[in-house]
């Protein structure tokens, strides 16, 4: 993304073995996301194999990783509805930013055993793609939950 | 127990919960508590239970196929 590079550094995954990052490319959450409040720093890794997934993983621990995907991936037409206080927390002015212009938008999906992946659109990890700091958006007013069955129900991505 | 705008709940010694406003579908209450009180919408940790939750797949493989087939048989289509 940004065009003056340091020395690209490495760290282990815990999906991919080591990767090599750059501090550019670092995606900072100041306050966490809910249940693992002190992970601050993630890396969003992309494979041409596991298209079109993301994966989340932490910096500072190599266990951390979630799988996710792209909330207009998720679910065509999906609308944000992030609270005043996130947008201002993100340095967000001006009403709901643009999915993919101004923000990354990315949503956890969760596998339990002998039931269907469900993705968690009610809180989407929403990234400033200019600043790439992020948070973890629980929306009020949302017609989305934070277990919605994949394939998502029609209505919910209308 | 019912409170009009305006109107308070004490729980315990040092905690209280003010009605503010009531509006159609919404009311604006204010919370008053020690430091030491957490106080978050209960949203929060459903999410933080869903991150855990979410924090254990072992599989990114399993993972992708189950989503291959979703993408594979569209919405109406054959199984």
């Amino acid at each position: 993304m940004a065009t003056t590079q340091t020395p690209p550094q490495r760290c282990d995954t815990r999906y991919f073995g080591p990767v090599e990052y750059n501090e550019e490319s670092v995606m900072v959450f100041p306050d966490g996301i809910p249940a693992f409040e002190q992970e601050r720093r993630f890396l969003a890794l992309r494979q041409p194999i596991n298209e079109p997934l993301v994966f989340l993983q932490s910096l500072t621990n190599p266990n951390l990783c979630f799988a996710t995907l792209p909330a207009l991936s998720a679910c065509p037409g999906y609308r944000l509805n992030m609270t005043p206080e996130d947008l201002r927390a993100l340095g967000l002015e001006g009403g709901q930013p643009a999915i993919g212009r101004d923000v990354l938008c990315l949503i956890i999906l969760s596998l339990e055993e002998n039931a269907p992946p469900t993705a968690n659109l009610l809180a989407p990890i929403v990234v400033n793609l200019h600043t790439l700091n992020g948070r973890q958006a629980i929306q009020t007013d949302s017609p989305y939950s934070h277990r919605e069955v994949l394939p998502l129900r029609g209505a919910a991505c209308l | 127990m019912r409170r009009r705008a305006g109107e308070s709940i004490l729980i315990g010694e040092d905690i209280e919960i003010q009605i503010i406003h009531i509006g159609e579908s919404r009311i604006k209450i204010g919370i008053t508590a020690p430091r030491s009180v957490p106080v978050s919408m209960k949203e929060v940790k459903l999410v933080g239970q869903e991150n855990l939750a979410a924090a254990q797949l072992r599989s990114v493989t399993v993972l992708r196929n189950l989503l291959d087939r979703l993408i594979e048989s569209p919405a109406g289509g054959e199984k």
